[in-house]
């Protein structure tokens, strides 16, 4: 680390304010350039001419003539000057020059006289004010000063130099001259007036660079612009030059120092150093070096930009050393905007305003703020170091009691300038009131208050308008009032028209007259009005029981707004005409109340009371009055509401009331009542309990003097929906051709609306027919019944066929919609005469059949036998591996589906020799031919027994078959003759139906049509690799026997389905060549079938 | 009540010297916590300055205050010091910085008055320059030795700087506060050694 250090003593320097001491030489030059002599013309004289004749005057009091003695004369030969005037007054001459006092304007001749050597001669000549320069006498500078921190120079002098000429115009010119090479810097002029005294006069002057980077010398002259004098006038001779240096310390030092510019400006730095200055630079950016003398130096900077807030730093690297100074480049005071005075409580009057483009000065460069009045002359300053940045300056003034209008001018100030904005209020008009505090409600009674509450300020000059907002439960009023203001704050007004026992929330806000601006609003005051009797009795409605002996009296809680408070209790009477009977008090939760009364005409009365005191009194008649013509009628209501009308009656005096109630309910029954008055002939009613599809019983009563009379009974619905169940319906009657129906009303709760009727559909058909379901499509064999009177019950249906299924279905329906159905199915008897006729016939034909074949196969037994039964049968006869007709058909889908236990069966083959080829087959190509033991033991019997089990149940067989594809006990062989037995007896179907379902299924049922049960068989295939038949029975039941293709014996899927197994049509067409269809136990498959097919 | 004083006096200051080992330890953390947050000091401090001392890598060795005692010593003469001379040099040290750091925070409000970030990272550096100071004094208590009285160590010199003197000097203050911090972690570090718990 290097241990220089730098001395940080404050500039200690001194102006240096002595006078330049010139040096001889210098001075004649700046006296041989400024001296400026006129020549006057001489006349010659006789003898010896005078030459060089100059004269001049500094104070147009005596005149200076000076010449050179014609040659061959010296001075010292001249003793006197005479001048040719009336004194003819002479002068003695001294040294080469004489001084005579001015002449009066006009031509003098002026005569020397010399003693010695020319003789007594003398010369002459023509003396002429026109001829005599004005040349003031060199001016003396009084003081030079300079202020360093500003770079400004002072400079005084006085004009005694020019004193004599009152009046006179004087041009001062002062230069400024700058080490190191004196090069001029600044050359002013400066006019002034003579006043005749002697006056010191001022000039100051800005250095560009900075007054301590070089040495500043000051010089001034004058001319004296006498209006009265003829001759030529000149300047005068240059004032000494006097000088301001600085006095360098040790350390290097930069300037200026601190110095606060306008942003834009340029600037020139110095460094005043001893040693060398190696760099310059603003900032990041370095400057080229201008150098000064010694080693000082200089940096000029041009157009400088906003400083930041510590400024922007010059820094200039010394040798060993650094030397640098901060620079504020910012902007003056920007016109403070949006100016604007207010005030809150008459006693302070508060200003606001933005400061507009910012300044980019800080602390003590910052804006200054003056708030003036002039009107009062009071000021107030506002001061902060830091910039505020988007936010409002605030100022407060107090004001002076009594003044109302005010002139106020805001001065902003910085280093760099000032700017002001004014504004002239009438502050009685620029009131915005403080927020009202301590807002307090009092309760003079019920419906009226008092508010009060704390405005602060002195309003006593002016008037106060106030907002008081009263909100009570869903409503909002607001209150203009105008009061006079205090001086004290306080305010109270009286609030009327409130209702009782009501919860108010009062808040206020106040202006002033004038309007200017609202105050904030208070906070909220609740307050809860005090109780009032109640406005009103209670809508009363009375019931009598059942057994007619009890009066149930019913009321209605009154509304909060007649309420008027909190009721306590309820006072009940009830007076005949004489007496009052008696009275009850019933507390308030409970709003009825019975009464035994012995009589049917009395007038009940029911007083509400709070802690106010009681309601006036709400009175209703007991008696009943009967009304015998009275119909029961229907209304549906639209939305919520049910509208009721009737015809006026005169004699209905006091008001009609309508009740309601569920008409499930049991008597007396009572929802609701409303009261409308007896001139209305119309009340809707509404109520949050109706619902939809829900009866409901509504009853008018007429009021007269003595009582209520029912005047009409009404059931309604508000919505009327669809019945939700539908009627129970039963047959009474069947007959081949007819059903007679018979249903039952549907529950009242269960009907929803209004019964519209019903609709009877009858179809004919069978249970669990599937395309049964629908009723509304409109098929051409239902049939509807439309019944619209609702009290039918009955409903025959006719031209029916007999011994028919028929389905028919009951559905209610009301406006609200059709109901759900209820379906029966109903067989028509059968027509026994048609029954008789059907038998007969038949029989006969069977009869007439049987004679006529008897006979004739008697005829022809011979041949019959030859063809039919020959000793020897020829096989080709045999048409097992024909798909016929007669065969595939008769296949009953009930029957293929059962699931039969598995019963062994036991197969007798009777003829060995047809049947051998057949075991052959088997035995090479089934699956269980892998054990041929069992085969050849079973080859020499005549008779082979085979016992085979009708593989229905697809798991009992593929499980074993798959584990063990050889190890098959129950080994299926095929009997042709059983095969083509249902072929000889195709009308015996309850015959072959046992051996199709319990025994071997023929293959003619296989999903040989269906491209998809091809790929299960060929997954059965691959699985269980056994003999797998009715592996899918269910689809086996769609299939129709009689498709066309399942007679097509050459189809490859025919062959696949081979009336013998399933899986392997070889065993039924059996390779000649025996090799190749090796079994190999569970591994048939599809691939082995296609290989194979060629060989067929 | 000079009566009462003088009663209380020897309770205040028994007369049995208590271990040094706390106060050391105690001072030793405080210097540990200071050492973390004098660079960012530094770094903040110039960052406000403006360019050059803004800018990256800026360093001016060769500035110096002459109220202040330079941190740097030679690690032999450092090394020789013995336990007084040690702390003593060190809380001249602390009691200077704390003085310079009063001085830094009232220049830089005039220089940047709307930065509280920086003003308050030299308040607290004040503050634990003086808790420092406490700490050391109670180790000197600890250990018998006299401790030296407080010093004005400013003097006449500040108020008539230039703003560029006053940010040099700002500059020379949070530089030398974080170099005496750290030879304060190393002076204590060795008195720790020296008195163990």
């Amino acid at each position: 680390m290097m241990d220089v250090s730098l001395c940080w003593r404050p500039p200690a320097w001194t102006v240096g304010e002595k006078r330049m001491r010139t040096a001889p030489t210098l001075r004649r030059l700046l006296s041989a350039l400024t001296l400026l002599h006129v020549m006057v013309q001489v006349n010659s004289q006789k003898r010896g001419a005078l030459r060089d004749l100059k004269c001049t005057t500094n104070n147009l009091q005596v005149w200076d003539c000076a010449w050179k003695a014609p040659l061959g004369a010296g001075h010292g030969t001249v003793n006197e000057v005479c001048i040719d005037d009336r004194l003819h007054s002479c002068y003695p001459l001294e040294k080469g020059n004489v001084k005579i006092p001015a002449l009066p304007p006009g031509d003098h001749e002026v005569i020397v006289n010399y003693l010695h050597g020319f003789n007594g001669s003398s010369a002459k000549f023509i003396l002429n004010e026109q001829n005599v320069s004005l040349i003031p006498n060199t001016p003396e500078i009084l003081t030079l000063s300079a202020d360093f921190s500003t770079s400004t120079l002072y400079l005084t002098w006085d004009d005694r130099s020019c004193a004599f000429a009152h009046h006179s115009k004087v041009t001062w010119e002062i230069k400024v001259l700058r080490t190191p090479r004196m090069e001029l810097v600044n050359v002013v002029t400066y006019n002034t007036t003579l006043h005749g005294r002697d006056t010191v006069h001022y000039w100051r002057w800005t250095s560009d660079l900075p007054l301590q980077c070089a040495t500043h010398y000051v010089g001034i002259r004058c001319y004296l612009d006498h209006l009265h004098f003829a001759g030529p006038k000149e300047w005068s001779a240059w004032s000494p030059l006097m000088n301001i240096s600085w006095a360098p310390e040790s350390e290097a030092k930069a300037f200026p120092q601190d110095k606060v510019v306008l942003v834009g400006s340029n600037i020139t730095f110095c460094c005043v150093s001893q040693t060398k200055v190696l760099s310059g630079q603003i900032g990041k950016t370095f400057y080229p070096l201008i150098h000064l003398y010694g080693q000082n130096v200089a940096i000029h900077i041009q157009n400088i930009s906003v400083s930041e807030n510590s400024g922007t730093n010059v820094v200039f690297m010394i040798e060993d050393n650094v030397c640098g100074t901060v620079v504020f480049a910012g902007y003056p005071p920007d016109v403070p905007q949006k100016l604007n005075c207010e005030t809150h409580d008459l006693k302070d009057i508060i200003c606001n305003w933005n400061p507009g483009r910012p300044t980019g000065l800080v602390g003590p460069r910052n804006t200054n703020y003056t708030l003036l009045d002039s009107f009062s002359g009071k000021s107030v300053t506002f001061k902060r170091f830091e910039t505020l940045t988007n936010e409002s300056y605030q100022l407060l003034f107090q004001m002076p009691p009594h003044q109302e209008i005010y002139n106020l001018t805001l001065t902003a100030r910085n280093p760099l300038g000032q700017s002001e904005s004014a504004i002239l209020v009438n502050i009685t008009e620029r009131v915005c009131p403080h927020t009202p505090t301590s807002l307090k409600v009092k309760d003079i009674n019920s419906t009226v208050v008092t508010l009060s509450w704390h405005l602060p300020g002195n309003f006593a000059r002016i008037n106060l308008v106030c907002q008081i907002e009263i909100w009570k439960p869903n409503s909002k009023q607001e209150l203009n009032i105008t009061i006079k203001g205090v001086e004290n704050s306080s305010y109270l007004v009286v609030v009327d028209k409130l209702n009782p026992y009501t919860t108010y929330t009062f808040r206020i806000r106040c202006s002033t007259e004038p309007f200017w601006k609202w105050s904030k609003w208070s906070s909220g005051k609740r307050h809860l009005t005090t109780e009032a009797i109640p406005s009103k009795g209670p809508d009363t409605w009375r019931e009598w029981s059942s057994d007619g002996r009890n009066l149930i009296i019913y009321w209605k809680p009154l509304p909060i707004s007649e309420a008027n408070g909190k009721i306590l209790s309820y006072n009940v009477s009830c007076s005949s005409h004489e007496e009052v009977q008696s009275m009850s008090e019933i507390l308030d939760p409970q709003h009825r109340a019975e009464l035994q009364l012995v009589k049917d005409d009395y007038i009940i009365s029911v007083v509400a009371k709070n802690s106010a005191g009681p309601s006036p009194p709400s009175r209703i008649a007991s008696m009943e009055i009967p009304n015998d013509d009275l119909t029961v009628e229907q209304a549906v209501g639209l939305g919520k509401k049910i509208r009721l009308t009737w015809p006026p009656d005169p004699n209905v005096t006091c008001d009609y009331v309508i009740k309601w109630c569920n008409s499930s309910r049991s008597e007396p029954c009572l929802m609701d009542w409303k009261k409308v008055p007896s001139n209305s002939t119309e009340a809707v009613i509404e109520s949050d309990q109706f619902r939809p599809g829900v009866r409901y019983n509504f009853f008018l009563y007429g009021c007269r003097s003595q009582g209520y009379q029912l005047l009409r009974s009404i059931i309604g619905y508000i919505e009327e929906l669809a019945p939700i169940v539908a009627p129970n319906f039963t047959v009474e009657d069947t007959s081949a051709d007819s059903i007679l129906v018979r249903w039952e009303d549907i529950p009242v709760e269960e009907l929803r609306g209004f019964l519209r009727g019903y609709l009877f559909y009858f179809q004919k058909g069978e249970r669990d027919t599937p395309k049964m379901r629908s009723l509304e499509t409109g098929h051409s064999d239902i049939k509807v019944k439309n019944i619209t009177d609702t009290s039918q019950k009955t409903l025959r249906i006719a031209d029916l066929q007999g011994k028919t299924s028929y389905r028919l279905v009951l559905r209610a329906y009301t406006d609200g919609g059709l109901g759900p159905e209820k379906s029966m199915f109903v067989v028509t008897k059968e027509n026994s005469v048609g029954l008789i006729i059907a038998i007969l016939i038949p029989v006969a034909v069977a009869v007439i059949v049987g004679v006529v074949t008897s006979t004739l196969c008697y005829r022809k037994r011979e041949w019959i036998k030859e063809t039919f039964y020959p000793d020897i049968p020829n096989p080709e006869n045999c048409k097992a591996l024909q798909f016929q007709k007669s065969v595939c058909e008769g296949s009953n889908a009930l029957k293929t589906l059962e699931m039969n236990p598995c019963t062994p069966n036991d197969v007798e083959v009777l003829e060995t020799r047809s049947i051998i080829p057949k075991i052959e087959d088997t035995e090479i190509i089934s699956p269980v031919a892998e054990r041929p033991e069992e085969i050849s033991e079973a080859e020499p019997e005549n008779h082979v027994v085979v016992s085979y089990c009708p593989p229905i149940i697809e798991e009992e067989i593929a499980n074993p078959a798959a584990d063990d594809a050889g190890g098959a006990s129950q080994v299926v062989y095929i009997d042709v003759q059983s095969m083509c037995q249902p072929q000889a007896r195709p009308e015996d179907e309850q015959d072959i139906d046992p051996i199709v379902g319990a025994g071997y299924k023929p293959q003619m049922r296989l999903p040989i049509n269906s491209a998809v049960e091809e790929t299960a068989a060929e997954n059965d295939a691959d699985s269980t690799a056994g003999y797998r038949p009715q592996a899918n029975v269910n689809t086996w039941n769609l299939v129709s026997p009689d498709s066309p293709r399942s007679t097509d014996s050459n189809s490859e899927i025919v062959s696949f389905g081979s009336p013998c197994s399933v899986n392997s049509r070889q065993f039924l067409i059996p390779p000649k060549d025996d090799d190749s269809p090796k079994s190999n136990g569970g591994a048939w498959s599809f691939t082995n079938f296609f290989q194979n097919k060629p060989n067929d | 009540s000079l009566y009462l004083l003088s009663l209380l006096l020897p309770l205040l200051s028994p007369a049995a010297p208590i271990s040094p080992a706390e106060p050391i330890s105690q001072a030793y953390s405080l210097a540990l916590y200071m050492q973390k947050n004098t660079s960012t000091l530094l770094q903040t401090y110039l960052q406000y300055q403006g360019s050059p001392f803004s800018d990256p890598g800026f360093s001016a060795p060769e500035l110096q205050l002459s109220s202040l005692p330079p941190a740097a010593v030679s690690f032999r003469i450092w090394h020789a010091l013995d336990d007084v001379e040690r702390l003593s040099r060190g809380q001249e040290a602390f009691l200077a910085l704390s003085q310079h750091l009063q001085l830094v925070g009232d220049d830089q409000s005039d220089l940047n008055p709307g930065s509280p970030i920086l003003l308050a990272q030299l308040a607290t550096a004040r503050l634990r320059a003086q808790g420092l100071l406490g700490n050391m004094a109670a180790i000197m208590t600890a250990l018998g030795l006299p401790i030296p009285p407080e010093e004005d160590t400013l003097g006449l010199v500040p108020f008539g700087a230039s703003a560029f003197e006053r940010k040099c000097r700002g500059y020379i203050v949070t530089r030398e506060y974080g170099h005496w911090t750290d030879r304060a972690v190393r002076d204590l570090a060795l008195l720790k050694a020296k008195y163990p718990a």
